[in-house]
């Protein structure tokens, strides 16, 4: 029986008999992944019909976390919740941080897996003692916000913590979020839809039981030695005042700000959309996940609207990336999506691409049902998010996503779409940060950054990324060399970081976490032997496991790959012009080292 | 008193964790003598710990196993508890509570409270010595028929309410 760290139980719920089942975690199968993400991952691959309706009662909604959750670390305030994912068909899976981790760690269940489906809305809540289902036909067309209040105001307990979907997965937008501790997001791959699908409306958590470590006071020691290396560490001040927002001038300075929807990488007008002029207008304090000492999120009020954010996918998607110069507008969308449930860059990809197709004439009103828009067109904008949200119209259309929706379009309007594997690219162009395009390329999940988030490619640091990954040039943000071997090491740190739930900011970005310090928290925060060497093989393993599934989901060598903007069309201005990203090299590369066959 | 100023929350729990954690070497906010409190609703954060107040409300236990300290916290008594509850139903703002067969209310750490130590934001702050403490008359009757979790929740939002407003203010 697992007694350290980890809870040491999995819930198993079965919405369609309304039953649930507790199980121990045996040790044999949760060592060699750890938690989190992995053991989701896992749970997949051992479980999951792979052929299943990702919208369907086949499909296995899992919520994870690890065995260091909800500790005293710093920010492991994360959850990992993992399905097939019906926006992009493979596998899906998303995080979020805020508080729900660390109460539903004290439920003692390291893992809940949700099968089946419910005839009708309810919502789920879980104690120790296992999952209460409570019918709420009421909580319909509930925001997120008033989901979590009403049903706190009725349990007359406000320690409970809720994660729950808004109008958007109800409605089974296909990249509809799953939104917690008030405005944090399982935003990717449409988790939200599945949960809708379900019809579970809450995931409410309420624990009573005690996180327990092996070693007390050799924890603490480790534990501080990472606060320190946070507090000391030279980007410390600029994430505590703007968190990830830094980013709107950090990349704009680069050239690599996605503006226009990827046409462009320098936006003229950033200074009114930064992250300096939020957190000096609009910010009112900071806030924080669980037990972190970061602080790096933020509350903003503008114009009687109000909410915590936004993080810089948000900020960019409803600025620069759609064209808009409109601060105050990026902030009533980041409450908007927050409330109603739906993923920012998602949404954004299906308007950005309209409008770039419409521009290019590529796609005329007539095909969308009259809809016409063009760039920074925020009361149209406004207007479409809504009619997607509620599948109203042409929104019904296009609340599929862009790749889907593109499908009925020719062959030149499809390319336009900026995503891999069908998952929509988030705000950073891959032509000036090649390790960045080369994880959107083979991330498992389809385009994204936070399978590897490789930003030591913008650290600067020659001599380290030589000693490191072979070559000074895994340190140059402009060349393909060395960035495979930078990307695989940086997966293995991001998995790793996922498995313990924990935050990428912290992980890699500031690059405090390493197979030593996690092998020691691991070792005395469980007291399970887990050596550094140990720790990369089961990573790696792992990374091979994601692949393996995706194969069964019938992912091929071909998917991994970029939209051919940026293998082929420069950017023409700022400091990234002129250049392309080389995809397939990295790619082949990438598959060398991980040993996989064409 | 432990002050507390919730303009300067984040909501990030360190004191809660702290508390639990520096006391009985195990987290579970349940275990911890303050409880932080995330009000979405309303955007505010911030812990709900024991004031000493004025009225001493808590000081009414039919076994005589509440006292006061030198540095005015709360004792209770474990041998002299029955834990009829009689002090978590009085207290106004839900700062004593009982959990499975313990009184948690805030001792004061014997002057060196662990969650000051851990606030990096300034949120909360010891002062030490016979200040002058707040009365929480005006709570009692509004949190009167109340449970725990209901009275810190109607307390933090009331001085929520009014930093909010000072927030809707100068960001208009």
């Amino acid at each position: 029986m697992l007694k350290h760290g980890y809870g040491g139980r999995i819930l198993r719920i079965d919405l369609t008999e309304q039953r649930f089942q507790i199980e121990s975690l045996d040790q044999a199968w949760i060592r060699p992944v750890i938690g989190g993400r992995a053991a989701n991952t896992k749970r997949l691959f051992e479980e999951l019909d792979t052929d299943c309706d990702p919208l369907g009662p086949d499909n296995i909604l899992l919520f994870g976390v690890g065995p260091l959750t909800g500790s005293l670390l710093p920010a492991s305030a994360y959850y990992t919740v993992s399905a097939k994912s019906p926006l992009t068909g493979i596998l899906g899976d998303s995080a979020a941080g805020g508080q729900f981790a660390a109460e539903m760690k004290l439920t003692g269940f390291d893992q809940i897996i949700i099968t089946g489906q419910a005839e009708s809305l309810l919502y789920l809540l879980v104690t120790e003692s296992g999952v209460e289902f409570v019918n709420c036909p009421e909580y319909a067309g509930k925001t997120v916000g008033g989901t979590t209040q009403t049903l706190r105001e009725e349990r007359k307990d406000y320690s409970i913590q809720v994660a729950a979907i808004g109008p958007a997965g109800e409605n089974l937008v296909h990249f509809a979020a799953i939104v917690s501790s008030g405005n944090r997001v399982n935003g990717r791959t449409g988790m939200g839809a599945v949960m809708g699908s379900k019809n579970i409306k809450a995931l409410a958590v309420k624990g009573s039981r005690s996180l327990e470590v092996a070693d007390t006071l050799a924890f603490l020691s480790e534990v501080q030695k990472i606060e320190k290396n946070i507090i000391n560490h030279k980007e410390y001040r600029k994430r505590y005042s703007l968190g990830t927002t830094m980013l709107m001038k950090d990349l704009n300075s680069i050239g690599i700000l996605p503006t226009k929807h990827f046409q462009e990488g320098i936006c003229k007008y950033v200074d009114k959309i930064s992250g300096q002029k939020l957190a000096s207008k609009h910010k009112v304090k900071n806030k924080s996940c669980f037990n972190c000492n970061v602080h790096c999120s933020r509350y903003y009020v503008v114009d009687g609207n109000e909410a915590e954010g936004p993080e810089f996918e948000t900020l960019c998607s409803f600025t620069s990336r759609l064209g808009c110069s409109d601060l105050p507008f990026a902030l009533e969308m980041n409450r908007y999506l927050n409330q109603m449930g739906m993923d920012s860059i998602s949404t954004a990809e299906v308007i950005g691409w309209i409008i770039e197709c419409q521009e290019k004439g590529l796609i005329s009103p007539d095909d969308l049902d009259g809809l016409s828009m063009t760039w920074g067109e925020t009361d149209k904008i406004r207007e479409v998010v809504d009619m997607i949200t509620f599948r109203r119209g042409i929104g019904d259309r296009l609340a599929n996503g862009a790749t889907k929706l593109s499908e009925s379009f020719g062959e030149e309007a499809k390319k336009l779409v900026m995503q891999v594997k069908g998952l929509d690219i988030i705000c950073g162009d891959p032509r000036g940060i090649k390790a960045y395009g080369l994880t959107y390329a083979v991330a498992a999940r389809g385009a994204d950054h936070l399978r590897a988030e490789p930003y030591f490619e913008l650290t600067n640091r020659k001599e380290e990324a030589k000693k490191r990954f072979g070559t000074e040039k895994a340190a140059d943000r402009l060349a393909e060399e060395g960035k495979a071997a930078l990307v695989s090491y940086s997966e293995k740190i991001a998995l790793l970081t996922d498995c313990l739930t924990m935050c990428k900011n912290i992980g890699l970005c500031m690059d405090i976490l390493n197979f030593e310090n996690i092998s020691a928290l691991l070792k005395t925060g469980t007291g399970i032997d887990y050596s550094p060497e140990y720790l990369e093989k089961i990573l790696g393993d792992h990374i091979n496991t994601e692949y393996q599934l995706n194969r069964k989901f019938g992912v091929k060598r071909k998917d991994y790959t970029l939209p051919e903007r940026f293998q082929k069309e420069p950017l023409k201005e700022g400091p990234t012009k002129g250049s392309t990203v080389d995809i397939q090299r990295m790619v082949n590369e990438y598959y060398k080292i991980h040993k996989w066959e064409e | 008193m432990i002050r507390v100023d919730i303009s300067k929350c984040t909501g990030c729990k360190r004191c809660e964790s702290a508390c639990s954690f520096f006391r009985t070497g195990r987290i579970n906010n349940n275990l911890a003598r303050m409880k932080v409190l995330n009000l979405y609703e309303i955007g505010i954060d911030g812990p709900v710990v024991c004031h000493q107040c004025k009225e001493r409300y808590c000081d009414c236990c039919p076994e005589d196993a509440m006292s006061t300290g030198s540095l005015g916290e709360v004792i209770v008594s474990p041998t002299l508890c029955t834990l009829c509850g009689v002090c978590e139903k009085a207290c106004p703002i839900g700062a004593i509570e009982i959990f499975q067969g313990f009184v948690y209310v805030c001792d004061l750490c014997g002057g060196r409270p662990r969650c000051v130590e851990v606030c990096t934001e300034g949120a909360i702050s010891y002062e030490a010595g016979e200040n002058e403490h707040p009365s929480l008359a005006t709570v009692k009757k509004e949190t009167k028929r109340m449970n725990t979790s209901q009275k810190r929740h109607s307390y933090l939002k009331k001085i929520g309410i009014e930093l909010r407003k000072k927030w809707r203010k100068s960001h208009a």
